[in-house]
């Protein structure tokens, strides 16, 4: 459907710790997976709603799970696992807070990535074309297109803390491939996308 | 592929040795009707053992001589399907209690020289397990690349996996339940009392004379209803009726009717009445999460309580429901799922979206056979 954005694996390699428990909501064709039980021998599942991806998945040799995550992580026991991911699918999702709350059951600690809606050329798009950019929509018009959610970080960042949830990491993406893990003036306008390390507060 | 079809022939291993129940029951001798298909590989680990369902049998695959059908799986095995048999050594057996050539309530107790009818010892799933283990000792197979079945036959893959983790690569499930819900056992239990309220059945003991062919149809008729989905039945005959010009009243006059006439018909020529009452009956008893932890346990790789369950570590283990079963529903699959990832198997699942109900397992293979191949090839 879309590209899960690889830039993020480093920093989500960085953050996850040796041999630890991993969940990955939206894992995709499990490249993310893949990459973590190599690099960081994670004993991982994924979850994932195509049968397409489940296909990659088993073929890679990963756990993965079909399941709708906006329904069905309920099965999952509390504490079942150190991290839980949800790497470029929060745009998708009918009840986010419910999704994050979820994930801070099931796991210790949430890695969530995000696209800043907030960011200049978004802001650009709608200004100039009276709509939200097909860009950012990924696929489809208004009515059928996946993402369903535009939130800007300043956006995300507060309303997470409003439900209980500490933002203890983040690193934001600026043009010309400069990441950083401070909020610089003007973030919100300038960065493209962001991913948090997030726990119960 | 070529055109000309396979055939296979059901053998029979005949043990003139005792074979022992887990109720304590003793039986003389034992017969195991098996086939198999494609060939051994030198190193003797491409095995991969099949599981039939409760109305099964060990005809899993090809064709025997002169039938126009092949085997209840053909869909799944042979080569380049999902069980390929240019790769894997596959085998497939009768369970234990059944009537299609291993020993049941229908074959003969040699101290008698009748058959046994109600006095062939009561039935559990590990029982129909450990008469596979002298069939797999019988071939020199002690390694597995997988064990998989649906059904029933999931149940059968399930126990064996558990109570013998270190034979066995992976294990593949589908459309089962690690134990049956009060429902489950309540449509066994119609269809048993069908049987029982035939006065041919007579106690059990009708071999030497009309076998309760009603009794056992409406069985099967019941059992066809749980087999398929309501809307699959609503779709393929509604309320439309075969013959309307009939003024005979109380006949199958509905299609509906007629289908399950059929199957309830045909169901009797090929099966014995007391091997359905035993072997639904194992399965109503089937507590695989029980049997695991029970202190009874007396047969399994380790006598030792729970040092089992470890054998079970990063083994790979793949699940597959189907989405309109009400009979397994996917929230079954799904508790799998959950127990085995917290053993630390490595557990993967699919929820194959389908109208076809429970059936589905049996003839909607396209899915299954591709999450098949690539979780098999994914093993080595």
């Amino acid at each position: 459907m879309y590209k899960i954005p690889a830039q993020n694996y480093p920093i989500i390699q960085e953050w996850i710790a040796q041999g630890s428990r991993v969940l990955d909501l939206g894992c995709g064709d499990g490249s993310l997976l893949k990459t973590l039980a190599v690099t960081r021998q994670v004993d991982g599942i994924g979850v994932e709603i195509s049968h397409e991806m489940i296909l990659k998945c088993i073929g890679k040799g990963l756990c993965v799970y079909q399941a709708d995550i906006d329904k069905d992580l309920s099965e999952w026991a509390d504490g079942s696992f150190d991290y839980v991911v949800l790497n470029a699918t929060l745009q998708v999702i009918t009840r986010p807070y419910r999704v994050i709350e979820e994930m801070l059951r099931v796991g210790k600690f949430a890695i969530i990535s995000i696209s800043n809606f907030g960011y200049a050329r978004n802001r650009l798009r709608v200004l100039a074309q009276g709509r939200v950019s097909s860009r950012v929509r990924l696929s489809g018009g208004w009515h059928d297109s996946p993402v369903l959610r535009f939130v800007s970080l300043r956006e995300f960042m507060s309303s997470v803390r409003e439900i209980g949830v500490e933002i203890m990491d983040a690193r934001y993406f600026f043009p010309f491939n400069v990441v950083s893990n401070t909020r610089w003036p003007l973030y919100n306008l300038l960065a493209k996308e962001g991913i948090f390390r997030l726990r119960r507060a | 592929m070529n055109d000309t079809p396979a055939l296979v022939e059901t053998q029979v291993l005949s043990l003139e040795r005792p074979f022992r129940f887990e109720s304590g029951d003793i039986i003389p001798r034992i017969d195991v009707a098996y086939e198999t298909y494609g060939r051994l590989n030198e190193r003797r680990d491409n095995a991969v053992l099949i599981e039939h369902a409760l109305s099964g049998d060990a005809h899993a695959a090809f064709y025997h001589p002169g039938d126009r059908k092949p085997g209840w799986w053909d869909c799944m095995i042979g080569p380049g399907k999902a069980f390929d048999t240019d790769r894997y050594f596959v085998i497939c057996s009768n369970v234990v209690g059944g009537c299609r050539g291993t020993s049941g309530p229908a074959s003969i107790d040699p101290a008698t020289g009748r058959p046994y009818g109600l006095t062939f010892p009561p039935l559990s799933v590990r029982d129909m397990v450990e008469v596979q283990r002298v069939l797999l000792g019988h071939l020199g197979i002690d390694r597995l690349k997988c064990i998989a079945g649906g059904s029933m036959g999931g149940m059968q893959a399930l126990q064996f996996f558990c109570d013998y983790p270190l034979q066995f690569d992976s294990f593949i499930c589908l459309a089962s339940a690690m134990k049956h819900s009060a429902q489950q056992i309540a449509f066994n239990e119609v269809g048993r009392r069908a049987i029982m309220a035939d006065p041919r059945w007579n106690g059990g003991d009708y071999y030497a004379a009309v076998p309760p062919e009603g009794g056992l149809s409406v069985a099967r008729m019941i059992g066809h209803i749980t087999y398929l989905s309501e809307k699959m039945m609503q779709e393929k005959f509604g309320r439309l009726k075969k013959d309307k010009e009939s003024k005979a009243i109380f006949r199958p006059s509905f299609e509906v009717e007629h289908y399950l006439d059929h199957q309830g018909i045909s169901f009797v020529r090929r099966f014995d009445a007391n091997s359905y009452l035993y072997i639904t009956n194992a399965i109503d008893n089937f507590d695989l999460k029980s049997s695991l932890s029970s202190r009874e346990r007396f047969r399994g790789e380790s006598r030792q309580r729970g040092a089992h369950l470890k054998g079970m570590r990063g083994k790979r283990g793949l699940v597959i429901s189907f989405s309109s079963d009400w009979l397994y529903p996917p929230s079954q699959s799904k508790e799998m799922v959950q127990l085995f990832a917290a053993l630390g198997v490595q557990v993967s699942y699919a929820e194959i979206s389908t109208e076809h109900g429970h059936d589905a397992f049996l003839t909607d293979y396209h899915r299954p056979s591709e999450i098949t191949q690539g979780f098999l090839s994914s093993l080595s």
